[in-house]
């Protein structure tokens, strides 16, 4: 405990900032996969199985064409594809989501495990320098500035467009008539119905594009994060996103807030490492800052409903 | 061309094995208020999503504007030019009233949504008509009577000029829908073309041009308005006489059962939280709570019956104090209880007409002895029990998802009636029922009281409230704005009190 209050200016400092950035990207690439469905009234419990394949082909891909653009491109339809397992069930045939999104990650763990093995004949992992990954994007004129150095002059470009896709997102849902629909449709579908909007189509639009957020994600976590392919590299990290997602009540910005919180856990955690604290206690802490999340946020939810729904003020 | 502007012929709907629509016939003159009218469960409601394509028909022909529809699906039928107000307003609650105008038809200013054109629009017709509406309140926030102004505008904006009107007063008070009429009238004479369904034959009478008559599933005929009266509607909607009015004793109230004194009790709806009701139910009596739906009847009963928590105040049952006790020890001193919605309160569905029957007693002899049920003792008393109350099919080991709205209701009043409790709570007793239940369970409410139970009656028919009640306490937003006696009670004076207003002597 003492060194780490006497090493506490080596862990808190300027550079817990973008490290915290660089933890929750997966994390909130993840999350607005899941808030994209989410809008739609469809909980992605597969966000995690989209992203682990996104994250494998990502990887395949680039090897053998050497190229990270095509490997994100082939990453992202192989989150469409996968996505659509999750759509067809859910939407055409009434699968629960809970069930199908589960089969969705239990399969997305078996197939690329055994990819890898077929593939490259390798168990556990592949990394390469035959794989290409996503640049990073160097500000020269930054680099001497003190702080603001530190923090933006070596982003990956996938952080730089993960800040694109929240706005992004943020004017699609609010602002434009897909979102209008999309969030009818979630609400009271039967309304969007009677409006003359084609329920299962925007259901089916949504959840291919949370499909290719999802590959996204995946494709991120092995050529930008990392520039490797781990079995189960997403470790939860979709599930995370699905946390944070409800945290922010489906809002990207206000979900993308949640993820940072979990980015935060992350970073301290491993800097904490360093100081003596046992590494099993370090891997605990985003899951147990997972579990804090959702419950203060459903129980401000739930006091603020019963402040609201009393009879008393 | 004919002179219809819509005209459906020879239609046959159904729903697995269950024929909504046996023999379906109906048109339409353009510029005319046109009703269709029939008991629950007629298939009055049905022909009318055909028509705006809600679902395909089995047979039959649909032609609108001399064009005969093929395939119709509701974005088909708006774009030739009908519009629908269903019955459960079709509203996403946590959109504004804009959002929901625009929904599906909304204009665009480059790859944005162009509010403001749309908001121009839409005043147009606000004007137009005199239908105020508040276009940036979320509808979560806005009264019923406003709502169903929205879905008015709404069909206006997608370019209706026959409009279909679902039960609209169903859920307005008279002085709302006096409103609702005076814009109805002002839409025909701009020449547009409006379908009215209803049961309530007045309304009826003041508003239609012609009248057509449902009767299950079969199409009865259509009248001019001037060549029909109300009763002769009555005889072609049910196809016998019925006489509703029951014959009221006017016994003496005996002893206070219940009291409720000052409860305060939370909702889920801001307009319905109880903000300090007191009431009280005498032996002998019927107590009828009369209010628009949603203004707290339903909490307030969930309250007395440990449903709900009391936030304040207390709940005393035969001089007990059962305030904050679970339901089944307010049962237990000396409740019964007609829950507002059967299906899910008031029967487990699944389950056999039998087991129904004895579920609050299945603990008590003779149904039960130690561990051991008593089948042979519950088969006598359902035997009895469904002769007693007319219930078909009479097998009594049928699940009760057999039974119809009617037949299901009649399980659940002869389950809590025959207990002879001594208050009997009576939420929408006749709710989607037939006529011919309708008079069984308002004799049965009518008998307990004769033997002494106190009675406490909600229902959103206010005919019902009048006819069955002795005396009549009327809420609004959560509040008592009113007592009456039954006998001084009309349409007029309550109708005002359920709008919040006070009663001008």
């Amino acid at each position: 405990m003492g060194a780490i209050i006497e090493n506490l200016d080596k862990i808190i400092n300027v550079s817990l900032i973008y490290a915290t950035f660089r933890s929750a990207t997966p994390i909130i690439f993840a999350a607005l996969c899941a808030a994209i469905t989410q809008q739609a009234n469809i909980l992605n419990v597969g966000t995690e199985g989209i992203m682990l394949v996104g994250a494998f082909t990502a990887v395949a891909v680039s090897y053998f064409t050497g190229s990270w653009v095509v490997g994100v491109a082939a990453a992202m339809l192989a989150g469409v594809l996968i996505a659509m397992i999750i759509g067809i069930g859910h939407i055409k045939y009434g699968a629960d989501n809970c069930a199908i999104g589960m089969g969705v990650n239990m399969l997305a763990l078996a197939i690329t495990k055994f990819l890898l093995n077929v593939v490259f004949g390798m168990n556990g992992s592949f990394s390469s320098p035959e794989i290409d990954p996503i640049p990073r994007v160097k500000l020269e004129f930054l680099s001497e500035v003190p702080i603001l150095g530190e923090i933006f002059c070596n982003w990956s470009i996938a952080e730089w467009f993960v800040i694109i896709l929240i706005i992004a997102l943020q004017f699609l849902f609010y602002k434009t008539v897909w979102g209008l629909r999309l969030r009818a449709v979630g609400q009271f579908p039967e309304a969007a119905k009677t409006a003359g909007i084609n329920v299962n189509k925007i259901k089916y639009q949504a959840v291919a594009f949370a499909g290719m957020i999802g590959g996204l994600a995946g494709a991120h976590l092995s050529l930008g994060y990392s520039t490797q392919f781990v079995e189960n590299m997403t470790s939860n990290r979709g599930f995370m996103g699905v946390a944070a997602m409800y945290f922010g009540g489906a809002n990207p910005v206000f979900t993308s807030l949640g993820c940072l919180l979990f980015g935060f856990a992350d970073s301290v955690g491993a800097r904490l490492q360093a100081y003596g604290i046992p590494s099993q206690f370090v891997l605990m802490m985003p899951y147990i800052v997972t579990i804090a999340v959702l419950s203060v946020s459903m129980a401000v939810k739930l006091s603020a409903n019963k402040k609201r729904q009393s009879s008393l003020n | 061309m004919s002179e219809y502007v819509v005209s459906m012929s020879n239609i046959v709907k159904t729903f697995g094995t269950v024929q909504a629509v046996r023999h379906g016939e109906f048109n339409l003159k353009k510029g005319e208020i046109h009703s269709l009218i029939g008991e629950n469960g007629a298939g009055k409601s049905t022909m009318m999503k055909l028509l705006y394509g809600m679902y395909p028909i089995n047979s039959g022909e649909i032609i609108v504007k001399g064009k005969k529809m093929d395939r119709l699906d509701p974005k088909t039928a708006i774009e030739h030019g009908i519009g629908m107000v269903h019955q459960e307003f079709m509203l996403v609650e946590e959109l504004t009233v804009l959002e929901n105008i625009i929904l599906g038809f909304e204009p665009t200013k480059g790859l944005t949504i162009d509010f403001d054109s749309a908001r121009k629009e839409v005043q147009k017709y606000i004007d137009q008509y005199d239908m105020e509406v508040q276009l940036d309140k979320k509808i979560s926030q806005i009264s019923v009577g406003e709502a169903q102004r929205v879905e008015i505008i709404k069909t206006l904006m997608r370019g209706a000029d026959v409009i279909i009107l679902d039960e609209p007063t169903a859920v307005l008070t008279p002085q709302e829908a006096r409103r609702l009429f005076e814009i109805l009238k002002n839409l025909r004479e701009d020449g547009k073309s409006l379908v009215f369904i209803s049961h309530k034959l007045d309304e009826v009478m003041e508003i239609s041009n012609r009248i057509s008559v449902m009767r299950q599933g079969q199409y009865m005929g259509t009248v001019n308005k001037e060549e029909t009266s109300p009763l002769d509607l009555t005889k072609r909607m049910i196809g016998r006489e019925v006489f509703l009015n029951i014959d009221k004793s006017y016994g003496k109230a005996g002893k206070t059962v219940l009291e409720v004194k000052d409860v305060w009790v939370s909702s889920n709806k801001e307009t319905s939280k109880i903000r300090g009701m007191s009431l009280h139910v005498n032996e002998g009596e019927i107590v009828g709570i009369a209010g628009i739906d949603g203004n707290g009847q339903s909490e307030l009963i969930e309250a007395i019956t440990g449903i709900r928590k009391v936030e304040k105040g207390s709940v005393i049952l035969n001089g007990k104090d059962i305030t904050n006790f679970n339901p089944k020890k307010v049962r237990d001193a000396g409740l019964a209880h007609i829950p507002e919605d059967r299906n899910k309160r008031g029967l487990n569905r699944t389950m056999s007409i039998v087991d129904n029957l004895v579920a609050v007693q299945l603990d008590e002899a003779p149904f039960s002895k130690g561990m051991m049920v008593q089948k042979a003792d519950q088969d006598k008393y359902a035997e009895e029990k469904v002769k007693q109350f007319d219930i078909r099919p009479t097998d009594y080991n049928l699940p009760t998802s057999a039974l119809s709205g009617g037949n299901a209701q009649k399980v659940v009043v002869a389950r809590e009636v025959s207990m002879g409790k001594p208050l009997l709570i009576a939420s929408q007793p006749t709710r989607g029922v037939d006529v011919g239940a309708i008079e069984i369970i308002r004799n049965t409410l009518e008998k307990a009281k004769k033997e002494g139970a106190g009675v406490l009656l909600v229902s959103a028919e206010l005919e019902e409230i009048i006819s069955l009640s002795d005396r009549i306490v009327v809420i609004h937003e959560g509040k008592i704005t009113g007592e009456l006696m039954a006998s001084e009670a009309n349409e007029n004076n309550l109708g005002l009190l359920m709008m919040g207003g006070k009663e001008s002597k």
